[in-house]
């Protein structure tokens, strides 16, 4: 099981959690003309690294905020964890 | 007009589990509390009022995590940032949440009838609690809460004391049943008794 530490509440357990995938994703700028190609990768597209990934999860039994992780996705390591609104 | 609790067919009273041959003393106290005046405040990200300057029930708002800010009938839990549960046996308290807490900058929901409520007192309280939640209870103390799992339905627990533990489990109502037998299965080792 992993362990996550939300900044808002500290240790818990990942069955608190839900993962919210990958957190570099950048929404297409509004009111602009958007190709069909960058709507599909920000839709669908997702790359599948093996190594350091920045990602969202929801503290959903908890303090219910979104929070960013910096996890290894091969070794489960959990590097950092900042609010949603803070950079990794 | 009289109001059904949420457990009120479901909770029953008496001994249970390993309780022969022990002091009465040293067995676990399971019960339901009922009657609370129970309201979820949400102070808006764009509001810019001061926590300071509002009191509720003499009660500051904390925004301290995991926090309990308390008196004899109210009890303020930290929910999340700018989230409190207001617990009150006191039902004057929602015209001063009123009177003190602007529409235009806190979101109020009374959610007084739509949750269930279980009060376990005794020494192994927290031995019950890790059977289903993986919080880490021994670091817990008086007058603190977290929101957290148990056997995966969401819970709120509040440590009402610590010599010996007392605490309030609040679930939602539909999760009271089920919860109201996670917790007394998870009893029954230690013997218990229904209040």
């Amino acid at each position: 099981m992993l362990h996550i530490k939300c900044p808002h509440c500290g240790m818990r357990s990942q069955n608190e959690f839900a993962y919210g995938g990958d957190a570099t994703v950048k929404r297409p700028e509004l009111n602009k003309e958007v190709s069909d190609q960058d709507w599909d990768n920000f839709i669908y597209n997702r790359k599948s690294l093996r190594g350091k990934h920045k990602e969202l999860w929801h503290h959903i039994s908890g303090c219910r905020q979104w929070i960013k992780v910096e996890r290894d996705t091969a070794t489960h390591e959990i590097f950092k964890t900042v609010k949603a609104n803070e950079e990794i | 007009m009289s109001t059904i609790s949420a457990l009120q067919n479901i909770h029953v009273k008496g001994l249970f589990g390993d309780h022969e041959d022990k002091n009465p003393k040293d067995l676990l106290k399971v019960s339901e509390s009922k009657d609370f005046l129970i309201i979820q405040i949400v102070k808006y990200k764009n509001s810019s009022v001061s926590l300071k300057d509002i009191t509720i029930d003499n009660i500051n708002l904390n925004n301290e995590a995991l926090s309990v800010s308390c008196n004899i009938d109210t009890r303020i839990l930290w929910n999340s940032p700018n989230n409190w549960l207001l617990v009150s046996t006191k039902k004057e308290v929602m015209k001063e949440i009123n009177e003190k807490l602007e529409e235009a900058h806190f979101a109020l929901t009374d959610l007084s009838h739509s949750r269930a409520i279980i009060e376990i007192e005794g020494n192994n309280t927290k031995e019950v609690l890790k059977k289903g939640c993986p919080f880490n209870f021994n670091e817990i103390k008086k007058n603190t809460c977290l929101n957290s799992v148990y056997n995966g339905m969401s819970v709120t627990i509040d440590m009402l004391e610590d010599a010996p533990d007392k605490v309030r489990i609040f679930t939602l109502r539909s999760f009271g049943e089920s919860l109201y037998h996670s917790i007394t299965d998870a009893s029954l080792e230690f013997g218990y008794n229904g209040l």
